[in-house]
């Protein structure tokens, strides 16, 4: 169970490797949550579901920033939801989370509490990444579509199309939607769920959100530490080379170890690292997650907010199993970010 | 490499493989920023368009980026560490392919040779792999474009090497005389040995880095580690084919003469100097080739001593000015020439003419009336410290109020000891003091800024260089000369001719105005030069007599041979020249001045000649005096031994008592005298 009790502690492990969270957005929707979950949620396993149970994943879609900006009315995840529900013909039965970064813990948590439907532990990534099809589901067969797409001001959008074309049909709704809108997808009943799901990871963010507990308590699958250095460039990428549709334009943050071999490291970034070079040998790449803790205060330094002088902590945590496989790689490995190679 | 070819050794050199600092420093790549030593052979060139393809890249090729594989930083440090780990020769990438300098910092950390070119890196990977197929024909161009530049160049020393030094670049080049001194050119060609295999020398800011450091902007941290050790720890290194070689290894094989060295004959066959080239030899053909320029390049410079030599002769001013200051520099002991680095033939050389060179000596003359106030000024553009340079204009002597400047004026602030009490530089220049090349003149005036040496060295070709090309001594013994009128007064309009004629038949000599006469130096034989000076008296249209110098150690001491060489000069008779180490009583005895002595030696000798009417007795007296007794003095004057006795006794009768010592001197001093008169 996840009662209100719970919140700040799932807060904080979400934010332990997420990147991009923006600090009013997500404190909204830290409160958005706090004034939802009058009665805890039920956080369960899928496989301990009726297998027969409707399962939808929760996300946010969109900059995290508008979120912060254009305030939700609070029936968002039931309005998506409800729709869904409708296109489908059956009652969702649970709520799971499309990946575990900073805001995308809390919204399904929000949609559970707000239908009063149980949580499944666990996600679709076992890290975060920024397309809505690049998800252990997707791998495991599951269509994103039909999808419904809430926004704060009323609408709701119904998008049934190939999972390939999501991304680029989203892109321009959630635009006029005012920068964000809440996505319910990928339903699939709990038995499929149970095979495509990266199982426990809520709990994993319950336990390494509690004050003290190690970081690398909410990487499943392992972290390693990749360098601890300065930054003493950051420059604009001239691109990959790969026609790749992304979110943000590519850059390249170049860190100096300050300790060891002094390597040169050069942390590719397209929307998030893709790619680590230490000396200009890949030492690190997509689909494991790559990222810069800030040595001054711990928190998750976000590609935008890179400067030369910064003193960070290159982590690199592993993915789940099922990203490491060829289909995996290839979702999301380095060429769905546009790097070849 | 360079393993075992053709027989003749120097078309194997020829046809080794080029390296990459070749094709950078002169060939298809010229121009390019290159970072690293580039010492690498290249075999062969490879167009790398994606990663995968390094694979398949042999040891020794020159990697072009293209496409996808120059598509950012992460992509060109990941092919430079591909390529590194395949033993490549150099990643040559686009110049837009990497923004910042990280890339060439890595390329350090590596030591793999990065090369940014602007050109179409398809077109640039033709041409590398044209030179890379036919190493000789490659640098058979660079030597065909050095012998283009060198003939624009033309007869100029400072040219000449500006042009080798242009078009070997990488490589330092210098003109030194036979001693190994610097006489244009550069300094780091002569410290090649510690140089040889050490840094790049990059055409592009880097210069002058330590390659081993990396590039500020990325933090100034220490050496570079070598990449080997990374293959111990980094995880996702893909290979660890590269373990344990270092770059070092691809320096190896540098063979043949280097640095290399080619001898400069003037235009009469005497070895003028050398050109010397040293600097890294980055590939087994390098040595051959620069060779072959330096050869190219003697023929300039022998041209360019003719027309030195041409142009002195016809204009006394100009050698004579250039004899002065290097005497100034020599006693001022700035032999080292620290920056005869070269520099353009003054831009006053012609317009000294126009600016009445002709007065030169008569501004001599002048100067020694002149308060010395007005030397110092002059004489401190000459003294630059550490330059070895004409300065630009030379008209500076002759008082045409050139553009002495505030600068030779300041030099001259402590001049009032030196140049009061012994009448400075205006002394210096006067004959008759003979400080010629002491050390007083100049010694004060060395406190001149370091500011005027890159006007000296814009104004002038370095003063040794063009002694050297004049063919005048400037190193060994020598020993100092003068010719002086005798009976006449010499006008200044005299010296050109007298010194065309004494440089013509001592063989190449410096002649300056001194007193009232001329004088100079010789590297000659004090004998032979004696025997020339004899010939040159005999071709001067007036009547002189000539003094030749006890020979002296270098230049710095000709001053006190010239002191010998006035005196000796004064003592000889008309038409003789006397040498100070064969100088006798006589000579010294006629040293007095001729109108002191000559009424006491009248009185002396009276009584003599009022009973000698014909002289005989005068004559026999001296002869008897001179050659000590009464066999040998008849003789000398071919008369019986009897005769002479009969005509001693007639002398003892006039009254003098011949065995009296005090007597005897008296008589023949005034003997001199009288007959010298």
């Amino acid at each position: 169970m996840i009662g209100r009790e719970d919140l700040p502690v799932l807060a904080a492990g979400s934010r332990l490797f997420a990147t991009g969270a923006a600090e009013s957005s997500f404190q909204l929707a830290v409160d958005w949550a706090g004034a939802v979950l009058d009665t805890p949620v039920e956080l369960v396993a899928a496989g301990d579901l009726p297998p027969g149970t409707l399962c939808v994943a929760v996300s946010l879609v969109g900059s995290t920033t508008a979120l912060g900006e254009q305030l939700p009315e609070g029936q968002e995840p039931a309005r998506a939801v409800r729709a869904l529900e409708r296109r489908l013909g059956r009652r969702a039965g649970a709520v799971v989370a499309l990946n575990l970064a900073a805001e995308n813990a809390l919204l399904p948590l929000i949609a559970a509490a707000s239908l009063g439907l149980p949580l499944v532990d666990g996600d679709g990534s076992g890290r975060v990444f920024p397309l809505v099809e690049q998800t252990t589901y997707t791998l495991g067969g599951v269509s994103s579509t039909p999808l419904a797409l809430a926004g704060p001001s009323g609408e709701l959008v119904l998008l049934e199309t190939a999972p390939d074309r999501v991304e680029e049909t989203l892109r321009p709704v959630v635009l006029s939607f005012g920068g964000w809108g809440l996505a319910v997808c990928y339903p699939m009943e709990a038995a499929e769920l149970a095979r495509v799901l990266v199982p426990g990871t809520v709990s994993l963010l319950l336990e390494a959100g509690r004050p003290g507990a190690p970081r690398s308590v909410a990487a499943p699958y392992g972290v390693r530490r990749l360098c601890e250095g300065r930054i003493v460039a950051v420059e604009g990428s001239s691109g990959h080379g790969a026609d790749v549709t992304l979110p943000s334009a590519p850059s390249s943050i170049v860190v100096e170890e300050s300790e060891g071999l002094g390597r040169l490291v050069r942390l590719e970034a397209h929307n998030e690292i893709v790619l680590a070079l230490a000396d200009g040998a890949a030492v690190a790449m997509a689909p494991d997650q790559i990222c810069m803790i800030s040595s001054a205060d711990g928190v998750v330094v976000d590609v935008d907010k890179a400067s030369p002088g910064m003193r960070v902590e290159v982590l690199v945590l592993r993915a789940a199993p099922a990203w490491h496989t060829e289909q995996g790689s290839a979702l999301g490995g380095l060429r769905a970010f546009g790097v070849p190679l | 490499m360079s393993g075992p070819r053709g027989a003749v050794g120097g078309a194997a050199e020829w046809e080794a493989p080029i390296t990459v600092a070749e094709l950078v420093n002169g060939g298809p790549l010229a121009g390019a920023r290159m970072y690293g030593a580039g010492e690498s052979p290249v075999h062969q060139v490879r167009i790398v368009d994606e990663l995968a393809v390094f694979s398949s890249v042999a040891p020794h090729t020159a990697v072009v980026l293209i496409g996808a594989a120059a598509s950012g930083g992460w992509a060109v440090e990941m092919a430079m560490r591909r390529a590194w780990e395949q033993a490549a020769a150099c990643v040559i990438a686009p110049v837009g392919a990497v923004g910042a300098g990280s890339s060439a910092v890595l390329s350090d950390r590596l030591g793999i040779t990065l090369v940014f070119v602007t050109a179409d890196p398809l077109v640039t990977a033709v041409e590398v792999a044209s030179a890379a197929a036919r190493p000789a024909a490659a640098r058979t161009q660079l030597v065909a474009r050095c012998a283009t530049r060198l003939a624009e160049a033309g007869a100029s020393a400072r040219r000449v090497l500006g042009v080798l030094n242009t078009e070997l670049p990488g490589t330092s080049v210098a003109f030194v005389d036979e001693t190994g001194t610097r006489l244009a050119g550069r300094a780091a060609a002569l410290s090649s040995g510690a140089a040889s295999g050490g840094t790049a020398v990059p055409a592009s800011g880097l210069a002058g880095r330590d390659p081993a450091v990396p590039a500020s902007g990325l933090g100034g941290r220490g050496p570079a580690v070598h990449p080997a050790g990374l293959e111990g720890r980094g995880p996702a290194v893909p290979s660890s084919g590269p373990a344990g070689r270092g770059p070092v290894a691809q320096s190896s094989g540098i063979v043949g003469a280097w640095p290399a060295e080619v001898v400069v004959r003037g235009p009469a066959g005497e070895v003028l100097g050398r050109l010397v080239a040293g600097g890294p030899a980055r590939s087994a053909g390098w040595p051959s080739v620069v060779r072959t320029v330096l050869e190219l390049a003697v023929a300039p410079l022998a041209a360019w001593a003719a027309t030195e030599r041409l142009a002195a002769a016809g204009d006394f001013a100009l050698q004579s000015a250039l004899a002065e200051r290097l005497l100034s520099e020599a006693a001022s002991g700035s032999e080292n020439l620290e920056d005869a680095a070269g520099s353009e033939v003054p831009g006053s050389l012609g317009g000294l003419e126009a600016s009445d060179a002709s007065d030169v000596p008569g501004n001599l003359g002048g100067l020694r009336d002149s308060a010395a106030s007005d030397v110092p000024g002059d004489l401190g553009r000459y003294d630059d410290p550490d330059g070895s340079e004409v300065p630009g204009d030379l008209g500076g002597f002759d008082g045409c109020d050139g553009p002495v400047g505030p600068d030779g004026f300041d030099g001259a602030e402590g001049s009032e000891s030196p140049a009061g009490s012994k009448g400075g530089s205006g002394a210096r220049l006067s004959g008759g003091a003979g400080a010629l090349g002491a050390p007083s003149g100049s010694g004060r005036l060395r406190g001149g800024r370091p500011g005027r040496r890159a006007d000296d060295r814009r104004a002038g070709e370095g003063v040794w260089a063009r002694a050297v090309a004049l063919g005048w001594a400037v190193r060994g013994p020598v020993s100092a000369f003068m010719v002086r009128p005798s009976g006449w007064t010499a006008d200044r309009q005299d010296s050109p001719r007298a010194g065309e004629v004494i440089a013509a038949t001592l063989g190449g000599a410096p002649v300056v105005r001194r007193g009232d006469g001329w004088a100079g130096w010789s590297a000659l034989e004090p004998g032979e030069l004696a025997e020339r000076l004899g010939a040159c008296l005999r071709a001067l249209p007036w009547p002189c007599a000539a003094g030749v110098g006890t020979p002296v150690t270098g230049l710095r001491a000709v001053g006190e041979s010239l002191l010998g060489a006035e005196a000796a000069a004064f003592l000889a008779g008309s038409g003789r020249v006397a040498r100070s180490d064969r100088l006798g009583p006589a000579e010294l005895l006629a040293a007095i001045p001729g109108g002191v002595l000559r009424a006491p030696a009248t009185v002396v000798l009276r009584p003599l000649m009022a009973a000698d009417r014909e002289g005989t007795l005068l004559e026999t007296l001296g002869a008897v005096l001179s050659e000590g007794g009464a066999v040998r003095a008849a003789e000398r004057l071919g008369v019986h031994r009897n005769t002479v006795t009969a005509r001693l006794e007639r002398i003892k009768e006039v009254g003098y008592d011949l065995d009296d010592p005090a007597t005897r001197l008296a008589l023949h001093l005034a003997w001199h005298v009288i007959s010298k008169g």
